[in-house]
């Protein structure tokens, strides 16, 4: 009797169309959309194509060997800057005017710089430029005032770039805020669930629907009715959450680290919440169906949106703000796990959002119950 | 004893829905509960299936209390809601199967009674479509297939034909007089009382949720005064000749509205003769002439004042 009951539930629930948009086919497209915005960012194995360059090789170019080094390294090594050619003067202009290149240096007495037109490409070797005439300057400020410096270690220091930050990564995986869209989105979607729930609440329960009238006069029992839909609708929305991730990782090409197993027990976790919470608002609350949907729709965004799906940082600005909010957000809570997963070795963070998500979970599956579990009606 | 409600008393707030209720249904009977919107008929049915929590009284079914767990009595009930309650996303086929196999778990005699209850409607042609797809008559079609598949000994029948075009309707009430014929007890309600006449064998009349009478057709009508309503149309009747209308033997009431002559007569014979011929000698021209015999809603009005159409 149970595989009949799960079976033609998840039959039934696979054929409400409505339900699956908003489950499956709406985070997909979603996700696309984000991708299209974000592409170029989260692209990270995009090259940066070196800016074609020409400088005019005249005598002033050629007795300037530190410009000449410093152009040399710009256009060598494994990320040059600079694509240079070394031209006279008429084929630099004739190459500048075919857009065969994107400036033309010239030393003289100043180095100046020739451009057809205003772009990315233009401010790039114009910062090259201004980059290297300030260094020029302070150096000759430094020697002015400390004549021995050029003997301790003045040009070595100059030729390289020293930050004062340094990037510390937990997992191996670089810092990426971008990630948090899509995750933030996965946890939109597991919250959508809710609609699975609220859809069992209402074919289930006497008082709220013919359909649940006519199967609690059948000699079913109820507890057989209530695990077997909750299964079915956490199948489904269990696989849809899977497509998602998949989706979003293989195709999109989000990161989202290397412990698997985990993210498929955040996954899970989040649709039990999504459809605990589904089922909750549909049994406590005596209001038609379209006031539910909306409750739960209304609250799905505004969870997702202190999440971070519109605002990447929204997360953090909560967190100064009011920090009690984190904790008892789902989708935030969803998000982190998945955020820790990528970017901590420790797995502490996790399972303190696993934890909390396991409790709300618990929560409102015990309030549902309170409210399914009754067999007569005071009125239907 | 099929069914003994006894005493049964449901509040909704200051509302009294179910008024010490109570009714003995017979095995084998079709069971008519006749009364207005609101009278509480579809409370009592929730009330016998433990669907609605009631204040007073005891509900049994087969000889056994009825309790939301009697598995055992449930399985052997079928119930046709008021409301449509099938699946939208499950084809015709589907939905009888799966509510069938809420009561039956063998898939083959499930496969045969889905069957069998498909043709007892006359939805062979439709065995694909869905829910959506079908018209308002077939949908209750459907709803009773989906009601009466698994073959149930007790059938409730909660205003089955509510909406429906006149051959889905004779469709349905046929079909619930050949269920009975196979052995089904039926309790159907209704408050269209042509129907409750048509093939109902006992009848309780209900109203602001008590039982205020119970019986036969005939037992019903041989309670009022009323034997026979005669109308007449008439151009024009002064209130003399009414008030000689109305001292005619066996007339109980007579009035004159919109040229309508209407006269209430008790049991007895040669009623319209008399009428006619006092129209006859008084010089009233008239048109048409009716003479009917006394109909459930001229027991409803007589013991509730109001008609039941109201």
């Amino acid at each position: 009797m149970f595989l009949f009951l799960y079976t033609s539930r998840v039959k039934t629930l696979l054929r409400d169309k409505d339900n699956l948009f908003w489950t499956l086919m709406f985070p997909l497209l979603l996700a696309t959309f984000f991708y299209i915005a974000f592409g170029s960012i989260m692209n990270k194995s995009e090259n940066f194509k070196p800016v074609p360059t020409a400088v005019v090789n005249n005598e002033a170019y050629i007795n300037n060997t530190y410009f000449a080094d410093a152009l040399k390294t710009a256009s060598t090594g494994d990320n040059p800057i600079l694509q240079l050619s070394v031209l006279n003067r008429e084929q630099a202009e004739k190459q500048l005017e075919s857009g065969e290149i994107s400036g033309i240096i010239t030393v003289s007495d100043t180095i100046s710089l020739k451009v057809k037109q205003s772009g990315v490409n233009q401010s790039i070797i114009k910062a090259f430029l201004d980059q290297y005439l300030q260094t020029e300057k302070e150096v000759a400020a430094i020697l002015k005032a400390n004549p021995d410096a050029a003997n301790q270690g003045l040009f070595n220091a100059l030729g390289k770039h020293i930050s004062c930050t340094k990037e510390i990564s937990f997992s191996g995986a670089d810092p990426n805020p971008m990630l948090n869209y899509f995750y933030a989105l996965i946890a939109m979607a597991c919250l959508y669930g809710s609609f699975w729930g609220m859809r069992n609440t209402t074919d289930m329960q006497a008082n709220l629907s013919a359909l649940g009238a006519r199967r609690s006069v059948a000699p079913t029992h109820k507890m057989a009715s209530v695990v077997s839909d909750g299964l079915a609708a956490l199948t489904i929305l269990f696989a849809e959450i899977m497509i998602t991730v998949c989706y979003i990782a293989f195709v999109l090409g989000a990161d989202f680290g290397t412990r698997w197993g985990y993210v498929v027990l955040t996954c899970f976790i989040g649709c039990v919440t999504g459809i605990s919470f589904g089922t909750f608002v549909g049994s406590a609350i005596r209001k038609s169906e379209g006031v539910k949907t909306a409750i739960l729709l209304g609250f799905s965004m505004v969870m997702s949106f202190l999440a971070g799906l519109m605002i990447g940082d929204m997360k953090i600005m909560i967190a100064q703000k009011a920090p009690i909010l984190n904790l008892i957000n789902p989708a935030t809570l969803l998000t982190d796990a998945f955020y820790s997963l990528y970017i901590y070795e420790s797995l502490d963070r996790f399972f303190l959002n696993i934890g909390i998500l396991s409790i709300i979970s618990l929560g409102l599956t015990a309030g549902s119950f309170v409210f399914i579990r009754r067999e007569r009606y005071a009125s239907i | 004893m099929i069914i003994k409600v006894q005493n049964l008393v449901k509040r909704y707030g200051d509302l009294l829905a179910l008024d010490h209720f109570g009714l003995e249904i017979e095995q084998g009977e079709i069971f008519g509960l006749l009364g207005p919107n609101g009278s509480g008929k579809t409370t009592a049915i929730n009330c016998m299936l433990s669907l609605l929590k009631y204040d007073k009284g005891t509900i049994e079914i087969f000889g056994k209390p009825m309790s939301p767990d009697a598995y055992d009595i449930k399985r052997n009930i079928g119930v046709v809601m008021q409301n449509v309650a099938v699946f939208n996303e499950l084809t015709v086929y589907e939905n009888i199967q799966y509510f069938c196999g809420l009561y039956i778990p063998d898939k083959d005699k499930r496969d045969r009674y889905t069957d069998e209850a498909i043709e007892f409607v006359g939805l062979q042609d439709f065995r694909k479509f869905m829910p959506k797809k079908l018209s308002g008559g077939l949908l209750r079609r459907l709803n009773i297939a989906c009601g009466i598949a698994h073959k149930p000994n007790l059938i409730f029948l909660d205003e089955p034909t509510v909406a429906v075009d006149p051959q889905s309707r004779n469709n349905i009430l046929e079909g619930i007089q050949r269920l009975n014929r196979e052995g089904a007890t039926i309790v159907y309600t209704s408050h269209y009382m042509e129907e409750v006449e048509q093939i109902c064998s006992r009848i309780a009349i209900i109203d602001k949720g008590k039982t205020l009478a119970t019986g036969t057709k005939d037992e019903l009508k041989a309670m009022i005064k009323t034997g026979e309503t005669l109308s007449a149309e008439l151009y024009a009747l002064s209130e003399e000749d009414l008030e000689a209308i109305r001292s005619l033997p066996h007339v109980t009431d007579a009035t004159f509205i919109n040229n309508r002559l209407t006269v209430l007569c008790s049991g007895g014979k040669h009623n319209l003769i008399r009428l006619l011929d006092t129209l006859k000698s008084r010089d009233i021209s008239f048109g048409r002439v009716f003479s009917e015999p006394p109909t459930l809603n001229d027991v409803f009005l007589e013991i509730t004042g109001k008609e039941l159409r109201d």
